[in-house]
């Protein structure tokens, strides 16, 4: 059992991720005019995130300028002006822009930590088994309880579908990671299971984040 | 306390005051500070009962009131005209339904309880008499309800579905035999793509009304752009003298103009100077013809308490109604005396009776009388540059082939094909007997027959011959971009994850196609000229027609010679006989690249001609939509009308038997695709097009809704049905040699 | 001048310059980066290299620092995207291209970018017009066939007709009844298809028009025209090859002997290479194999000469149990295999023959210097493809680490890899999991399969895996196949 309340402090101690912008190949570089360390940039907007965010620079290949934008709302706090002008190798580092964690965001990251994950064994589309999808749509709070070897999944892939049991320790089904009609990787986190001892302390978490992370 | 009476009056003049005010926006001041002054200080007088004779002096400050309003009617401005049409005291059709017609009941829906409560269907009665007896005569009455100003009105922008709904009581009134009064009162429709689709459905209901064998008037009050043409392909397009009819609305036109962006707003300058420029009024529409006649209404226009005016309009309405009833007359005495007749203003309408049923042959002469007066419009908008002898040349080729093709096409194919069936089965029975005569000698000479040995190694592993070696494609045509040694990045790559294209090789080999994803970038028009067609088979024809500045509008004449300069024509529209595959056909290619392939009356004419010389020659015609961006807006009305006109060159063409095939490009949006390109039945689009009413930014604009990405992608359009497939451009010629063998035929369509 | 006009002249230039004044950017990773890298620097030729991440520990990046420097490399996000390639190039004012084997070697395109561009540079293979010609299929059939080059019996047309489609196969069926084939079999090909798609094969006449039909609907959803071919499908094959050499002039080209590359992976990727095709000298075969060897390089030789083919390129074989050669295709790039016929080739001055030295230096425009007279044979070379791969389990590629690679050197021997001994060393996902070439020499077949065998005894190859498992590689695939080498 994690301590969630550690857990929780260190987030507070740096509650942001540092995202470094490299350039996604070679070419010469020339940073946006109105670009300086410390300013705040956002990323991309719209309702169907369709507005590109700010622009930091521009990667200019083959007499093809491309724009280069941030993918996340922060405050730059690295920025590496002296490549100005410069041809930069692919993979260079342009700047690090620091992004304050939102209250989702934080929620998602204990969560990961704290329940147990349940991961896709292969490349595939997930399901629900019927009885199960009908119980998660039936409640709004998690109650679909699991326990090794249950039938939990259908595993959809190259038209085939397969039945998946469910392994690990017996819980409740806390976070769903999976949309869909939407290909999983292998390895990435299905479903998170909470057991019940875990239960009262995970509810007191999200909501301790619900009120006090700003 | 105050009579009722004269509160009612002061109220009603306060209603006609703050309706002068509004629709001067600001304009005549000192006016309405009088009228305001004089009103304030009679109700006073009248709160403190100082009045001595209430009725008089209220009488003589509603002659103020009229005098102010005659004085300013001679002032008003195109603007002023705009504004008097959206005012929610502006009469309705439901104040028409009331006050024109003696009865009525609403089949369209009640109030918010619609398909679509913009689009307002009633049957409605006028009664005639003729001497003691009473006729009763049924109308079918469509049109747009703005319902003063209510909410779900949606100001009379009526949703796809609300023309569809139009459209099918337009077919019940035709079964019915009964006449359409159309009223148009809408600033443009509702620019969705949800099916039937706002363009698509205008062009059903322009090609449905094309055809129509019911005589069909139109009253314009507000008139905006495709909205309107949506209901008012009409016999008679009668119009309301405050009214306006254009291609665009001025706001509309302003932010074109001003190359206005999207949440930014024109100045209300640029928009007051578009709207006089636009030319939309009455009278303007009167002069160019594209209005018969103008209902003079009350000063500063019509509104519900005016009851004189509605009996005028009953007059004006009947009069137009009887009129075309006449004019399908067989007896042309008859008919021209019946006409001055009813063309006297003085003329009793009321007391007297035509019955307003037509017998078939009226019906077709109806119908042909309606098309020719659209074909017939906006041709003093072009300048015809041919040389005198080429269109003397022209109308003898016509006199001398006329008669021919309909002989070849029309009597002897029908014949042959009869006679070809009668042989046909007369062989299939000789066939039959032969068999039954040979078979017992045939089994005989079976047992003789030696079986030659072949030589297959030889054809199995020696050269073969092969004539058409048409595996390594090298297109005729290579956009100049193909010069540029420059990387391009496909606009999926982020999704797709494509490298960036070498523009040599994307713009040469590749023709404008991302070699990952497919994407398809746009390329010029030559490309499809030069590339589909056989070699040296296209012979273009009326290239002398020029695009011109019919309303010389200002700064324009330059633009347009700008256009011609780069594009190297006259106008946005190339017309010309093409072969593939010796399949000979008729192409009117539209050029996004000129003036953003807008449609003016240039280019409107040259594709009527176009459908016209298809028709002639039984070819099958090809609209190829480079690109378009709507009606040519700085053409106003004559760009408009456009719309029903080539719709009925395309509907003529169409019932003749011919084979009409739109193939959409790239940018296809508004006037031209909700009309006589939309109302095909076969259209197909290239990879790279987006099809549309109006785009994202209009959209936002008109609806407040927020658009998706990729919203008039051709795949989109195709999901929602308003086109039949979709095209790689790589494979244009092979699909469209296809569609002519598979969709045409001898006997449905020329070949 | 016009543009045109303006880049022939240049690229003349470029070809007229000494060797010395030449960049050459290797457009390569592992293996082959390293013989091109070190051909160049024998050459006095300077060089630029790239890497991807992924790929930096890799031996070409070491090697490309040990002989030009830190400055000649550079990191780019992919080998296959052209546009890294090219930028890379100007920024080190390179003067050609070497694109190895794989990625780009066989891209008309990418050659044709290279010289069309405003800053035109040397495409070190042949030129792109030849790469267009012989990269089709077809094209390279209906060459041969005018020439009177034998190939595999079938269409040489794309056929779009069932009723000819069908006339074809029968024809086929009973050609190969005549021929004493037991169980003839048609096969049934995308003609604008590549890479085994499309292809299906019909064993029984009364099947072939469900099959033309599903082929060719197929063909025409994935490659936009249905046109397909009928073939004879050979069965019971030997895979020849013969190297061919020419300069720039193209008028007279040379040929490097034949290669045998019969030994192949399930999936028909070549494991052994043995030079010469085919020992008749010591082994004794049903047919006249040194006729048949000397009838494909003069086959070869005539094709090449036709389409004026102006660098090194493979021209492969098959040949069936009666000693029957089929064209198969050519290769308009160098083998991975060169070094075989290498190694066995001896010129006036006695040395062994480094084909890629050869191909960089008449790809830069020196003339060959040497006739067909002069080169001379000595003995057999072979190659082992060493390979993480499990040979039982239909050779699928093993990824993980490897912490042991050593082997005991020999003068006979040469050992081409980009794996480090020194260190452990991941093996990168995204390609083939090859580690490394070895090319031995003996004086007969007998004493190189002895070396061979030698080798392998000596070769000490050990890692794991995230799991823990032990490495798997094809060492034992490769001795189990040495002993019936060159035997039909």
């Amino acid at each position: 059992m994690l301590n969630i309340t550690a857990l929780l402090e260190s987030i507070r101690e740096s509650p942001y991720r540092d995202n470094v912008v490299v350039a996604p190949h070679t070419g010469r570089l020339t940073f946006a005019s109105d670009i300086s360390l410390g300013q705040s940039v956002t990323g991309p907007t719209g309702l169907w995130k369709e507005k590109a965010g700010t622009l930091l620079a521009i990667l200019e290949r083959e007499r093809n300028p491309k724009p280069i934008t941030a993918l996340e709302k922060g405050e730059i706090c690295a920025l590496h002006s002296e490549l100005e002008g410069q041809f930069v190798q692919a993979g260079t580092a342009i700047a690090t822009i620091r992004h304050m964690l939102t209250r989702e965001e934080v929620e998602h990251i204990i969560l990961q930590q704290t329940l147990h994950l349940f991961a896709a064994p292969e490349r595939a589309k997930y399901y629900f088994i019927p009885e199960v999808d009908k119980k998660m749509h039936a409640s709004d709070e998690p109650s679909v309880k699991v326990h090794p070897g249950m039938e939990l999944f259908i595993m959809s892939r190259m038209k085939r579908e397969v039945h998946l049991n469910y392994t690990g320790p017996a819980g409740i089904i806390y976070a769903v990671y999976f949309k869909h009609n939407e290909n999983i990787d292998a390895g990435a986190p299905l479903v998170g299971i909470c057991t019940s001892e875990q239960l009262p302390e995970i509810q007191e978490v999200i909501a301790r984040i619900k009120t006090e992370w700003k | 306390m105050i009579d009722n009476n004269i509160e009612k009056r002061i109220q009603a003049l306060h209603e006609r005051l703050i309706y002068l005010k509004d629709i001067f926006a600001g304009k005549h001041e000192d006016s309405a500070s009088l009228l305001e002054e004089r009103l304030e200080s009679f109700q006073q007088r009248m709160n403190a009962a100082f009045v001595f004779d209430p009725y008089t002096d209220m009488a003589a400050l509603e002659d103020l009131f009229s005098y102010v309003e005659r004085r300013l009617d001679n002032t008003i401005t195109p603007m002023d005209r705009v504004r008097i049409v959206r005012h929610p005291q502006r009469i309705c059709l439901r104040d028409i339904l009331e006050n024109v017609y003696d009865n009525y009941t609403e089949v369209g829906g009640q109030d918010e309880y619609s398909l679509d409560p913009s689009m307002l269907i009633a049957r409605a009665v006028i009664t005639r008499h003729r001497g003691k007896k009473t006729y009763q005569q049924s109308v079918m009455v469509i049109g747009q309800e703005k319902g003063h100003g209510a909410e779900y009105r949606n100001g009379g922008s009526v949703k796809p579905w609300g023309n569809a709904k139009a459209m099918h009581y337009m077919l019940v009134a035709e079964t019915e035999g009964i006449p359409i009064h159309t009223y148009v009162f809408t600033p443009g429709s509702y620019p969705i793509e949800d099916y039937p689709g706002a363009a698509q459905q205008i062009a059903r209901n322009l090609y449905g009304m094309a055809g129509l064998r019911v005589p069909v008037i139109a009253v314009f009050s507000e008139g905006g752009s495709g909205g309107a043409e949506a209901i008012s392909l009409a016999d008679r397009r009668l119009m309301l003298s405050h009214g306006y009819y254009s291609v665009i609305s001025p706001e509309g036109a302003a932010a074109i103009e001003g190359h206005i962006r999207p949440g930014q707003r024109a100045t209300t300058k640029l928009i007051e100077h578009c709207a006089s420029n636009l030319h939309i009024t009455a009278q303007d529409n009167l002069e160019f013809g594209y209005i018969d006649r103008v209902i003079q209404e009350p000063p500063l226009g019509a509104r519900p308490w005016h009851f004189e005016f509605f009996r005028l309009l009953r007059q004006e309405v009947i009069r137009a109604t009887d009129e075309v009833i006449i004019s399908t007359r067989s007896l042309p005495l008859l008919r021209g005396l019946a006409l001055k007749r009813h063309g006297s203003p003085k003329a009793d309408l009321e007391n007297l009776y035509i019955r307003w049923a037509l017998s078939g042959h009226s019906k077709k002469r109806l119908v042909d009388l309606r098309q020719k007066k659209f074909l017939g419009l906006s041709t003093s908008a072009i300048s015809d540059n041919r040389p005198w002898h080429t269109k003397m040349w022209a109308a003898c080729v016509d006199y001398v082939t006329q008669p021919w093709n309909s002989f070849k096409y029309d009597f002897y194919r029908k014949h042959q094909r009869k006679i070809k069936v009668i042989m046909e089965e007369v062989d299939n029975e000789w066939e039959s007997l032969k068999n039954k005569l040979w078979a017992p000698l045939g089994k005989v000479l079976q047992k003789f027959e030696v079986k030659k040995p072949e030589n297959y190694g030889e054809q199995l592993t020696t050269l073969s011959t092969w004539n058409h070696d048409t595996r390594i494609k090298r297109w005729k045509y290579l956009s100049p971009r193909y010069k540029i040694d420059q990387a391009v990045t496909c606009p999926n790559s982020a999704e797709y994850g494509c490298m960036d294209l070498w523009g040599p090789d994307l713009f040469g080999e590749f023709a404008g196609v991302c070699s990952y994803c497919g994407y398809h970038f746009p390329m010029e028009p030559e490309w499809v000229v030069q590339n589909v067609f056989d070699d040296g088979s296209v012979r273009e024809f009326n290239a002398e027609i020029e695009a011109r500045n019919p309303l010389n509008f200002p700064n324009f004449s330059e633009r347009i010679a700008k256009a011609q300069e780069k594009n190297g024509t006259r106008s946005g529209c190339k017309t010309f006989e093409a072969r593939i595959d010796d399949i000979r056909l008729v192409v009117a290619m539209l050029m996004g690249t000129f003036r953003g392939g807008s449609v003016g009356a240039a280019e409107g004419y040259k594709f009527m001609e176009a459908a016209n010389f298809a028709l002639k020659k039984r070819f099958p015609f090809l609209a190829y939509v480079h690109g378009t961006a709507g009606m040519r807006i700085q053409e106003g009305t004559h760009a408009l009308i456009q719309m029903p006109r080539c719709t009925v060159a395309v509907r003529r063409y169409i019932e003749a038997g011919g084979l009409y095939v739109v193939l959409y490009d790239t940018n296809s949006f508004a006037g031209p695709v909700a009309s006589f390109l939309g109302c095909s039945p076969y259209q197909f689009a290239v990879r790279s097009s987006n099809i549309g009413f109006a785009g994202p930014g209009v959209i936002k604009e008109t609806t407040g809704i927020d658009i998706p990405p990729k919203y008039h992608r051709s795949t989109q359009a195709l999901s929602r049905g308003h086109i039949q497939g979709i095209w790689d451009r790589r494979q244009i010629r092979t699909n469209l040699k296809q569609a002519l063998r598979t969709i045409g035929g001898r006997n449905l369509y020329y070949r | 001048m016009d543009k045109k006009a303006q880049l022939k002249a240049e690229v003349d230039r470029l070809l007229s310059l000494p060797l010395t004044e030449h960049v050459v950017l290797v457009a390569n990773r592992g293996e082959i980066a390293m013989r091109i890298m070190r051909a160049c620097h024998a050459l006095g030729i300077g060089f630029a290299a790239i890497y991807t991440a992924s790929d930096e520990h890799s031996g070409h990046v070491r090697l490309a620092r040990e002989l030009g420097g830190d400055n000649c490399l550079y990191c780019v996000s992919s080998y296959h995207d052209a546009n890294e390639l090219m930028s890379v190039a100007d920024n080190f004012h390179c003067t050609a291209v070497h694109p190895g084997y794989g990625f780009f070697a066989e891209d008309f395109r990418f050659a044709r970018r290279v010289t069309k561009r405003d800053r035109p540079m040397i495409f070190i293979g042949p030129s792109w017009k030849i790469i267009r010609e012989l990269g089709d299929k077809i094209n390279t059939k209906r060459l041969a066939r005018s020439l009177g080059v034998p190939t595999v019996p079938g269409s040489d047309r794309p056929i779009y007709e069932e009723v000819e489609a069908e006339r074809i196969a029968k024809s086929l069926f009973e050609f190969q009844v005549e021929q004493g084939v037991t169980h003839p079999l048609v096969l049934v090909k995308a003609s604008a298809g590549g890479g085994g798609m499309g292809i299906e094969e019909v064993y029984d006449p009364d099947q072939f028009r469900q099959v033309f039909r599903r082929v060719s609907n197929y063909a025409l959803r994935q490659f936009k025209d249905e046109g397909v071919l009928i073939e004879q499908r050979v069965k019971d094959f030997n895979h020849l090859e013969v190297q061919i050499v020419s300069d720039r002039s193209g008028k007279h080209p040379v040929h490097f002997g034949t290669r045998n590359c019969s030994i192949q992976s399930s999936g028909r990727q070549k494991r052994i290479e043995v030079a010469p095709g085919f020992v008749p000298d010591t082994l004794e075969y049903n047919f006249d194999a040194a006729k048949l060897l000397t009838n494909i390089v003069d086959y070869s030789l005539a094709m090449a000469t036709k389409v004026g083919y102006d660098n090194v390129g493979t021209w492969e074989w098959i040949v069936t149990r009666t000693g029957e050669p089929f064209l198969m295709e050519v290769n308009t790039r160098i083998q991975v295999e060169n070094g075989v016929s290498g190694c066995i080739a001896r010129l006036p001055d006695h040395k062994q023959v480094n084909l890629i030295s050869e191909q960089i230096r008449l790809g830069l425009g020196e003339p060959l210097g040497y006739t067909q007279a002069e080169i001379a044979t000595e003995g057999v070379g072979l190659e082992y493809r060493i390979i993480a791969e499990d040979p039982q389990n239909n050779f699928t590629p093993w990824v993980g680490r490897i912490d042991q690679f050593t082997w005991e050197p020999a003068p006979w021997l040469t050992l081409l890899t980009h794996v480090p001994q020194k260190e452990s060393y991941e093996i990168p996902t995204e390609f083939d999991p090859n580690l490394a070439l070895a090319i031995i020499w003996g004086k007969d077949l007998e004493e190189a399969k002895q070396r061979g065998l030698r080798f392998l005894d000596s070769l000490k190859l050990q890692g794991e895996n995230a799991q823990g498992q032990e490495l798997k590689a094809n060492i034992g695939f490769l001795r189990d196949n040495t002993t019936n080498l060159l035997r039909f």
